[in-house]
């Protein structure tokens, strides 16, 4: 449901600074410029809060506000003040009639926003990936751990990304950050001191910026009391000690909500490319599964009818590999696509050793096998496992 | 309501420059510096400037009465004016004299507010009319006779901004 927020004031400038400040969050602003045209506007649209200024001509904020609470239909609705009126007594006495908040001007923006988001749950314009889309888009990551060993170990670690890496060492570096330009994913160590890890996180969930940036544990892996904890907070996600790299990747890729595909599948010329990474974690595995019949029937839908499994960088084959390859042949022989495969002596000797790989036939370099792709039956129906 | 302060020159100052320093801060990203308090000219006109002005004006009446004149050269209120909308030279060009207007008009009245609240916490309350505006060049602003006048001097980074306080007399 977007929210209407009804913003009335005789100034147009405090009108277009509110409708700037509402910008990036999904909310409509309806406006009217005194008492008279606020009323009759709540009346139509019933908006979820009114921010009201008191002196306008015509119709004053104080009287609008007075006949909108006597109003039975209206008198629900918050209405936070946003007038230059900030003396004492006039605060008391239009407290007294009934208002959710008061803000004096001036005022920043980010504190209305702060300030409009304890009575409305406002959301980004385009919630889950802000920023990123694919895994070749830069994104930032900030990294909350107080042992620089493993901020260098994160970093070094996820280099071959695009995404940009920063550390920091305690609670309020991490909040300055935060507040300064919010990340696309935060990871906290549990093992701050003071519990601090759990203060930042209800400090970065009450923050309208980062309430739905994910938030990552790291924590040692036998400290499963910890785990728990961070669990039932709300923790988007928990990275164990030692760190698996690929599955902190992947988890940050996922809660981005990045496009992953062109990890596994990719257009080369008339050609589409699978192609499974050295090392085929479940998780990988998983991904590319999700990606194959999508990816495949968007290659025939563009007029591609010829695919390359590449897998000449996997070491060992496993039953997760055998799966995804069997069900990657059986989606190219129901869409009529042909298909080659591209391995290593390695896998090729082991598939020999499985009676149902054993017939499988293998180019050993991708160019030889764009070069032989098509030249045989529609449906390639390898016969024997061979070197080529 | 609490006892009333007397309104005292050093209490005005204070209040105004409280006023005028929250408001540029706050919404334009700039800090006023007190610069001068303009000598005593026995209640006689600003003197007049050669440069294009905008002057916003926004009153207050109650148990305290006078006027405010907030002074601007026309460069500074179409910076002002820029930075407080998020608008581009060429977005302002368009838009025309009656946006700058409106966001001069929208400081002053901040800016007054800042300072009658003051007031009205000192005991004396107060309301804040609504904002006008004035435009030209060599022109000067005459006070009636029953008015006191405190002009005071800010320096906003290279600009000059003037608060001309005009104060009804108690009769």
């Amino acid at each position: 449901m977007r929210y209407k927020v009804l913003t009335v004031d005789d100034s147009k400038t405090v009108r277009i600074i509110v409708k700037k400040a509402f910008k990036p969050f999904d909310v409509e602003i309806l406006e009217a410029a005194n008492g008279v045209e606020g009323l009759a506007i709540a009346a139509k649209e019933t908006p979820d809060l009114i921010l009201l200024d008191v002196t306008m001509p015509v119709m004053d904020g104080v009287e609008m506000l007075t006949k909108l609470k006597s109003d039975a239909a209206l008198k629900a609705i918050p209405v936070m003040m946003l007038t230059a009126e900030g003396g004492r007594d006039h605060v008391l006495k239009i407290a007294k009639i009934g208002v959710r908040d008061y803000l004096v001007k001036p005022f920043k923006e980010e504190v209305l926003i702060e300030k409009c988001s304890r009575v409305i749950d406002l959301k980004p314009v385009n919630e889950g990936p802000a920023k990123a889309k694919s895994i070749f888009d830069p994104a930032d990551i900030l990294i909350v751990e107080d042992k620089p060993a493993i901020v260098q170990q994160i970093q070094d670690g996820l280099k071959h990304t695009p995404w940009r890496m920063r550390g920091v060492s305690t609670q309020g570096e991490a909040l300055d950050a935060v507040t300064k330009a919010p990340p696309d994913v935060i990871i906290v160590s549990l093992s701050l001191p003071e519990e601090a890890a759990f203060t930042l996180f209800r400090l970065i969930r009450t923050n309208v910026k980062t309430k739905y940036t994910p938030v990552f544990a790291l924590v040692v892996k036998t400290e499963t009391t910890q785990q728990q904890q961070a669990q039932t907070v709300g923790f988007s996600a928990i990275i164990t000690k030692p760190i698996d790299m690929g599955e902190l990747e992947t988890k940050i890729a996922k809660a981005m909500n990045l496009d992953t595909s062109q990890r596994y599948y990719a257009t080369e010329g008339t050609i589409m490319v699978m192609r499974l990474p050295e090392v085929c974690s479940p998780a990988v595995i998983a991904e590319a599964v999700t990606y194959l019949k999508p990816k495949f029937a968007e290659a025939v839908d563009s007029g591609i009818n010829k695919i390359v499994i590449d897998i000449h960088q996997i070491k060992s084959l496993h039953m997760g590999i055998i799966k995804l390859l069997f069900q990657a042949m059986q989606t190219c022989r129901d869409l009529a696509m042909h298909f080659a495969l591209v391995g290593n002596p390695q896998i090729i000797s082991e598939c020999k050793g499985f009676e149902d790989t054993r017939g499988w036939t293998f180019y050993d370099s991708l160019d030889e096998a764009k070069n032989n792709l098509g030249k045989g039956p529609a449906v390639s129906t390898p016969q024997m496992a061979t070197v080529e | 309501m609490p006892a009333a302060t007397q309104i005292t020159e050093a209490l005005i100052r204070e209040y105004i420059t409280r006023a005028v320093t929250d408001v540029f801060k706050t919404m334009i990203g700039r800090e006023p510096k007190f610069s001068t308090t303009a000598p005593n000219q026995g209640g006689k006109s600003h003197p007049a400037s050669n440069r294009p002005q905008v002057v916003g004006t926004v009153g207050f009446i109650g148990e305290a009465n006078g006027l405010v004149y907030l002074h601007l050269d026309l460069e500074f209120a179409r910076n002002c004016t820029k930075q407080l909308l998020g608008m581009t030279e060429a977005e302002l060009d368009e838009a025309g004299d009656e946006v700058i207007n409106d966001a001069i008009g929208e400081l002053t009245n901040m800016t007054v507010g800042g300072f009658k609240n003051g007031l009205c916490d000192a005991g004396h309350p107060c309301k804040l009319t609504i904002p006008s505006i004035l435009r030209g060049t060599n022109f000067s602003i005459e006070p009636i006779s029953s008015a006191i006048r405190h002009v005071y001097h800010f320096d906003c980074e290279g600009h000059q901004v003037i608060a001309d306080i005009l104060m009804k007399q108690d009769e």
